[in-house]
């Protein structure tokens, strides 16, 4: 290695830096904000820019990243009303969610939605994470972001949040950026949204920091289904106190490349996560997770779940790394990971991982990748069916589990609708039961 | 073109050699079966009894060397699977396969729909055809609520074989190859599984029942018997030869038996 891969990547954080340096005055916030973006760039410039030589970005597509234009989109106000009518005009706007109050954030920034209940400002309270180094992509939003929506939830809560990414943001960056502290014994359900189809190469990196007091429980769907002109990456960092449950349902489908960089930390006796997330790939895209589960109290508990399919030459990479530390005695970790190759220049990469430093733990994992089971195949074929209308079932049936398990119904209808057109043949069975 | 004239074959089976693998593993079988018969085929492990139903079903992965097999005088090897189960074929699974996130229902409905559309029968709707599983599940003891699971999913060993029975009675087909459907039942899920079967037989209906033991032969009393071991078609008989096999094995069958 290289020097010149070095030089590159220090030629690329130059880059991001110089693009900090010439906006840095212009972002909103007072001197404790600057402060908190001047740190974050600081940081970023300490860890450097990701190798894909470090097992962490081993399968992020960061060439994507790298040729970004790192300047956040700059839209007047005037400008984003606009768009925002014309979008509802056009019908362009998914349908309202039933029971769910929406925000919503057009290139960054709040456009519609209670600023009450989104308590989105630009003040640095809820800046205090300090991105480890596999997470250093969540750095950019907090240099760079505009807005964030910042939400505290005291008893229950259904909130959608859609980020939006509007043609007037092509060939700049948006920074969405999301905050969530949870009460003791609150209860959540958000949905968080990403979508957008500008014309020319952009950039969509986005962070979300979420803090879960004592048995909080928070069920959260993230649905990224942004153009493919869209790089997008999203850094997630979760933090649990005693008996607080987290649910995530992710789904990706959209963007020509998405990184997904999480960290879970499962810090209080009793906590849990269940991260069940599908991913459908077509043509060029490359969609990747790295997942990290940090086990660091007793009795806490992991179940993850992630299925996904690669048609045409689309790449799909799952790591999931569970860490249980000397202290979480009594924990229980279940890791299902499974690829679906469908095109010839597909490619599946999976990574389970399970880091185990005390004795008194139950752990399963088991991760598989392959084509379709020749065996299932032939059994509805000699069923009577259409072969492809077999494949067809036998895809659908391999995103059902996770898909099912959405139980927001519109939602799910909606889920369902996006993972069909990323699969071929499917939409012609869309009434699937 | 389809044959039916009376008396003709359903399935013709003609000297057919199979290999598995660089193995050869069928070495010349042939087999006649009218409308309305029912034939048992029994033999040894490893006998090619369910190489043989795995290729007239039309499964990839064998090499056919030589010989050939007609259904209603097409030739069977030259479908595509689907198209043999829709002409009429019907294939109940040793080892039948679970499915999980495809729908029971679902499945029968489409399987029925596929086989009406061939037939060139309108397709049931809903409700038509939920009263028509409904009282084939209640022939087969299985409880409706087995409809909304997943194909075979968490069935046990004698459920995914009564499940099997039912798609064969929902799919009424004109041949059922029936592969070792009695292996893992008890005396009851047997006699289930044995009535059922005995349902569907008709005049216009074929059934060739793959098993290792009489038992079955018990209860669906076959016309004609064949014991398959080596890849051969080793003797035929009757009913009798079956109670012969129970009583002497297979090993005095050395020799092929005179035509």
């Amino acid at each position: 290695m290289n020097v010149a891969a070095s030089m590159q990547r220090s030629e690329i954080l130059d880059r991001v830096l110089h693009d900090y340096r010439g906006v840095a005055d212009s972002l909103p916030g007072g001197g404790s904000a600057h402060s908190a973006r001047e740190r974050a760039a600081g940081q970023l410039a300490d860890l450097g820019w990701p190798s894909a030589r470090d097992e962490y970005w081993r399968y992020a597509n960061l060439r994507a990243f790298e040729r970004s234009v790192y300047r956040p989109a700059t839209v007047s106000s005037a400008q984003s009303a606009a768009t925002l009518s014309a979008l509802q005009r056009q019908g362009a706007l998914p349908a309202p969610i039933e029971g769910f109050e929406r925000l919503i954030y057009l290139d960054g920034v709040l456009v519609a939605g209670a600023r009450s209940a989104a308590q989105s400002d630009t003040q640095a309270n809820g800046w205090d994470w300090d991105w480890p180094a596999e997470l250093r992509l969540g750095l950019l939003c907090d240099m760079f972001a505009r807005d964030a929506a910042r939400l505290y939830v005291h008893g229950t809560a259904a909130i959608e949040v859609l980020f939006l990414t509007s043609p007037a943001a092509a060939g700049a960056a948006v920074y969405p950026r999301l905050q969530l502290q949870l009460a003791a014994g609150s209860q959540m359900q958000l949905i968080e949204r990403h979508l957008g189809d500008p014309e020319a190469p952009t950039l969509v990196a986005c962070n979300v920091t979420i803090d879960m007091g004592r048995g909080a429980n928070l069920r959260h769907y993230r649905l990224q289904q942004c153009g493919r002109q869209i790089a997008f990456t999203d850094t997630l960092w979760a933090r649990l106190a005693e008996q607080a449950i987290y649910n995530v349902r992710g789904m990706t489908f959209g963007a020509g490349t998405a990184r997904t960089s999480a960290r879970v930390q499962l810090a209080g006796r009793g906590a849990g996560v269940d991260w069940q997330a599908i991913a459908a790939g077509r043509g060029e895209q490359v969609h990747d997770t790295a997942l990290k589960v940090e086990h660091g109290a007793p009795d806490t508990r992991t179940d993850e779940t992630f299925r996904g399919i690669a048609d045409e030459r689309a790449r799909l990479a799952f790591s999931g790394r569970i860490q249980i530390s000397a202290d979480a005695t009594g924990s229980q970790a279940h890791q299902s990971l499974k690829g679906l190759i469908e095109g010839k220049g597909a490619e599946i990469d999976l990574r389970p991982q399970l880091e185990i430093n005390t004795h008194e733990v139950r752990a399963v994992h088991g991760a598989t990748t392959g084509r379709l089971d020749e065996n299932l195949l032939f059994y509805l074929l000699s069923r009577g069916l259409e072969r492809q209308e077999a494949r067809t079932l036998l895809k659908w049936a391999f995103l059902g589990d996770v898909l099912r398990s959405i139980d927001v119904p519109d939602l799910r209808a909606e889920a369902e609708r996006l993972a069909a057109g990323q699969l071929p043949d499917v939409p012609a069975l869309v009434a699937l039961p | 073109m389809s044959d039916t004239t009376p008396g003709a074959p359903l399935l013709e089976v003609r000297d057919l050699h199979v290999r598995v693998g660089g193995q050869a593993v069928l070495k010349g079988v042939s087999l006649s079966v009218r409308a309305g018969e029912v034939h048992a085929l029994m033999g040894p492990n490893g006998s090619g009894k369910s190489t043989l139903a795995f290729v007239l079903a039309g499964r990839p992965g064998y090499e056919i060397t030589g010989g050939s097999a007609s259904f209603e005088g097409r030739d069977l090897l030259a479908l595509a699977p689907e198209d043999r189960a829709r002409a009429g074929l019907f294939l109940g699974f040793q080892y039948p396969v679970e499915i999980p996130g495809v729908n029971n229902a679902y499945l029968l409905k489409a399987a029925l729909n596929a086989a009406r559309r061939e037939r060139a029968l309108p397709e049931l709707d809903a409700f038509e055809f939920l009263s028509l599983v409904r009282a084939k599940t209640q022939l087969m003891h299985i409880d409706e609520s087995f409809l909304g699971r997943a194909v075979n999913e968490g069935f046990s060993g004698g459920e995914k074989k009564r499940n099997e029975i039912l798609q064969m009675l929902v799919l009424e087909p004109k041949l059922a190859l029936l592969d070792e459907t009695d292996s893992g039942l008890d005396i009851d899920a047997m006699k289930i599984v044995a009535n059922g079967i005995n349902s569907l037989r008709t005049a216009d209906r074929s059934i060739v029942l793959v098993t290792h033991y009489q038992r079955l032969l018990e209860y669906v009393v076959p016309d004609f018997v064949h014991v398959l071991a080596g890849g051969r078609i080793l003797r035929s008989g009757d009913r009798s030869l079956a109670l012969e096999l129970e009583r002497r094995g297979y090993d005095w069958l050395s020799e092929p038996a005179a035509a």
